[in-house]
């Protein structure tokens, strides 16, 4: 296992990297279908607004999450929402890392 | 703050699981409207406004605090008014948050809650002419309780949460044992148990989400 790093080779590379691992668990939280306001998860998550877009960005083109943006009575608002896609990959990363965790758990 | 971007794995899968559960759990708790803004208004409004209406009409038309009859007939719609618009204030900027399903299932509720007083409203004021003073109020006063405890319950199984579920049957339980002893003790008891109620339901949901 030592040779070259697990955690590299097996996991998924988008969200692999710690902000955006972040921004998808507090997605995962929402249930199918529900948005969540931008503000909100930039609160949530303690991170810059432009921080987050750059992430949001990359996870949008993975398909990871969908962003949208519309209008709250004359207010715009940027709703955001994990995909079937994210929500598939989410469960495969965290299905993979209790599979990394057991065997070491045997050791 | 992480820098712009960090490609960089610097976790074990303990620590990334740990990771996973904390940024999921803060959600979670910031999305949910304070339990102690949900229930205390109402728990205050029915322990202080149920209060009154002992002390004024209480069990045998006996009259513990000589005030004006009006007063805790005003003082309980008013605070349950107030508690109305506090916690639908919460409860607003709480759905506020999220668009979609659960704002759906939030506004549904709210509007149950209307309709249902509402209605109980219209068809106990075609009552209050035909019953004596103390039968009248325990008419309002049983019906709105049993809608409250009744939709707590239903709340409770929208949601999945038994400490809803249970505060409702609480509420329920209390009601008809009120009623079942009388006016002036009906009061005495939502007061206290009905109140007290809300109160530590309140309460315990703070406890759990810090």
């Amino acid at each position: 296992m030592s040779e070259s790093d697990p955690l590299v080779t097996e996991l998924d590379p988008v969200i692999h990297a710690q902000a955006r691992l972040r921004v998808v668990s507090a997605l995962s939280v929402l249930r199918d279908d529900d948005r969540l306001a931008f503000p909100q998860l930039q609160q949530s998550l303690n991170m810059t607004a432009g921080n987050l877009s750059v992430h949001l960005r990359k996870l949008e083109d993975a398909k990871y999450v969908e962003v949208t943006k519309t209008h709250h009575g004359r207010t715009p608002t940027t709703l955001v929402r994990l995909t079937r896609r994210g929500r598939l990959a989410f469960d495969d990363y965290t299905a993979a890392l209790r599979a990394l965790l057991k065997p070491q758990e045997g050791q | 703050m992480t820098p712009i971007d960090d490609d960089a794995p610097p976790l074990d899968p303990a620590e990334s699981l740990a990771l996973i559960e904390r940024e999921r759990a803060k959600l979670g708790r910031d999305l949910a409207p304070d339990p102690r803004v949900m229930f205390w208004p109402w728990g205050i409004a029915w322990l202080v406004g149920f209060t009154f209406l002992f002390l004024r009409f209480g069990p045998d038309g006996r009259v513990y605090v000589d005030m004006p009859a009006w007063l805790p007939l005003a003082v309980l719609p008013l605070l349950m008014i107030a508690a109305g618009i506090l916690t639908g204030i919460a409860g607003g900027r709480a759905g506020s948050r999220i668009s979609g399903p659960s704002t759906r299932q939030g506004v549904m509720y709210g509007v149950s809650w209307s309709v249902a007083f509402t209605g109980f409203s219209i068809l106990f004021a075609q009552f209050s002419d035909i019953l004596s003073e103390d039968r009248a109020g325990l008419l309002w006063a049983g019906g709105m309780v049993a809608l409250t405890g009744v939709l707590h319950m239903a709340g409770g199984a929208v949601w999945n949460d038994r400490d809803l579920f249970v505060l409702g049957a609480w509420t329920s339980l209390i009601n008809i044992v009120g009623i079942l002893i009388g006016p002036g003790w009906h009061s005495l008891i939502v007061a206290v148990a009905g109140g007290g109620g809300m109160i530590a339901a309140g309460l315990i949901g703070w406890l759990k989400l810090r």
